[in-house]
């Protein structure tokens, strides 16, 4: 044991700086977008005090990482596989409990929100089960969370079962379940009310499933594989070829939705308001986070991996530390991003 | 392989699905017109002020302010929503004053949207000019059809989350001997660091 444990701690840390960048990342970039996209106050009007304007953000971001922790701690058994039980055993000892912790955050985060949403629309009064009631009770964002939360406790049911009964509860069951719960998570964004509104609602909806694949499978393979290169040398390749298809449809369901839904908001003039518009700007800037997300891939897709299927020891923890820190950055843009003025 | 397409499979067509299903009209509102206009120089001070979107607001949480230049409030009453049309009566102003009407309205896809507009009244006006009354019963049956209730699901929540929370106390606790005591840090941290610690500690032993 004493042989074993150095190693373990130092990569303990590893595991703790990737994942910890991705959160803070997330959450500052949450708040200094949302400050850059907050309404500016009209005379006549009361607002929402700061304790709203710069906490309903940092909910909402911690809701989007605790989803993806959960997205990426189910995505983890399927990349392991089920063929070598001794091997991928202790991994999954460790990552299922945490499964179910992460849905408990997602779900709480939720609620949480909710909370707050009530609070912003009622300015200067403290939230009253009543006012969150009529809310939920008339506004669908309200109903999306509250379905996103109980998606969430559904997913730490089921992680539960397979806490107890290991991997006879099917991995695919999780990672629906999961990502079932990320599909109203758009319906709490921007819309456009036009024929083209379901298309740009699906295209979202595959940019929030594909961005949370990627984001989690990515945080799950590196916090908990880096570790161990035999199962890092199985894992990673299927990944990356997971990590590529949803890059691709991250990419174009993003551009699709963003210009999409300008180019259908009425006294919104293309390609002007891209650059006049808080959202065209932020479309801006994510656009520019995936792309310099791609050479990051690429480096650890083309360089990286041939040496880590060899058995090699790589940096992987550091570049994996840069990718998910620009992937939270992304994140805390889009939490903007969904309540920005498009006009 | 093939089974990770079918999951995904399956999740494109709940994402069908559901899209389908949230399909009511729900986007963000923007302003399109207003009376008085944006700008506008009155003759006379008007009766209402009245602001319209490109589509319904949602009844309940619009707010109207009509705001003098010396920071004195003029609107008389609250905002009343019919459709997309939100107005606020006004009190008779005072001539040769420029006024701000302040709203925040909740736009149909739960966004509270802010904005202003601006207009004058001419240093000669006189009277107060005759505005037209809105009724919106119609659009209040519209906005309650196209949301459903909320009361079972938080039932169901409140039921479910119980039997959650005493399943997870219950599993963590057994899943402690194994992990070694440390692990009683574990349950308190939603973050991953304390568990993978203990966990860490009893893959060592196992091993």
């Amino acid at each position: 044991m004493t042989a074993v444990a150095p190693p373990l701690a130092r990569q303990r840390v590893g595991g703790r700086l990737v994942a910890g960048a991705f959160g803070v990342c997330a959450v500052v970039a949450a708040v200094a977008a949302s400050s850059f996209t907050a309404q500016e106050a009209v005379p006549g009007i009361p607002m929402p005090g700061p304790v709203v304007s710069v906490g309903l953000p940092i909910v909402r971001v911690l809701l989007d990482v605790a989803a993806v922790a959960v997205v990426g701690l189910s995505l983890l058994p399927k990349l392991l596989g089920f063929k070598m039980p001794e091997h991928t055993e202790p991994v999954m000892v460790r990552v299922r409990p945490l499964a179910v912790l992460a849905a408990w955050a997602w779900a709480i985060c939720a609620l949480v929100t909710i909370v707050f949403q009530t609070a912003e629309l009622n300015p200067g009064a403290v939230p009253t089960f009543g006012m969150i009631a009529s809310y939920v009770g008339n506004v669908g964002t309200g109903q999306g969370l509250l379905f996103s939360a109980a998606c969430a406790l559904a997913a730490a049911g089921i992680g539960l079962m397979a806490v107890r009964f290991g991997e006879k509860v099917p991995a695919e069951l999780r990672i629906i379940v999961a990502l079932f719960g990320l599909l109203p998570i758009p319906v709490t964004g921007h819309a456009v009310n036009s024929v083209w509104h379901d298309p740009i609602m699906i295209s979202m909806e595959i940019h929030v499933m594909g961005a949370a694949a990627w984001t989690g499978g990515l945080l799950a393979t590196v916090v908990f594989l880096a570790p161990h290169s035999s199962l890092l040398a199985v894992v990673l390749p299927k990944f990356s070829r997971m990590a590529t298809v949803c890059l691709l449809l991250v990419a174009l369901s993003g551009l699709v939705t963003g210009l999409g839904t300008m180019a259908l908001t009425p006294g919104v003039t293309l390609p002007g308001a891209i650059v006049t518009s808080h959202y065209g700007v932020l479309v801006i800037v994510k656009t520019a986070l995936v792309a310099l997300l791609v050479p990051l891939a690429a480096h650890i897709r083309f360089r990286l991996l041939p040496v880590i299927r060899r058995g090699g020891a790589t940096a992987l923890a550091s570049w994996a530390v840069a990718e998910v820190g620009i992937m939270g950055l992304a994140y805390g843009v889009a939490v903007a991003i969904t309540r920005a003025s498009i006009a | 392989m093939r089974r990770l397409l079918t999951v995904l499979l399956l999740a494109f067509t709940a994402v069908v699905a559901v899209g389908v299903t949230y399909s009511p009209a729900q986007a963000h509102n923007v302003l399109i017109g207003s009376d008085p206009k944006d700008g506008a120089t009155l003759a006379a001070s008007p009766s209402q002020v009245t602001l319209v979107f490109d589509q319904a607001v949602r009844q309940g949480y619009a707010q109207v302010g009509v705001t003098g230049a010396d920071g004195s409030s003029w609107a008389d009453g609250s905002a009343v929503v019919a459709a997309e049309r939100v107005s606020v009566k006004v009190k008779p102003l005072p001539a040769g004053g420029s006024y701000v009407v302040g709203y925040r309205i909740l736009s149909s896809d739960g966004h509270p949207v802010t904005g202003k507009i601006t207009f004058r009244l001419a240093a000669d006006a006189s009277g107060v000019a005759a505005g037209a009354a809105a009724g919106g019963s119609s659009a209040d049956a519209a906005e309650a059809a196209a949301n459903g209730g909320a009361g079972m699901a938080v039932v169901w929540i409140v039921g479910a989350l119980l039997v959650l929370a005493a399943g997870t106390a219950v599993a963590l606790r057994r899943a402690a001997p194994a992990a070694a005591p440390a692990s009683t840090a574990a349950p308190a941290s939603a973050a991953a660091d304390g568990s993978v610690g203990a966990a860490g500690r009893g893959e060592g032993t196992g091993a």
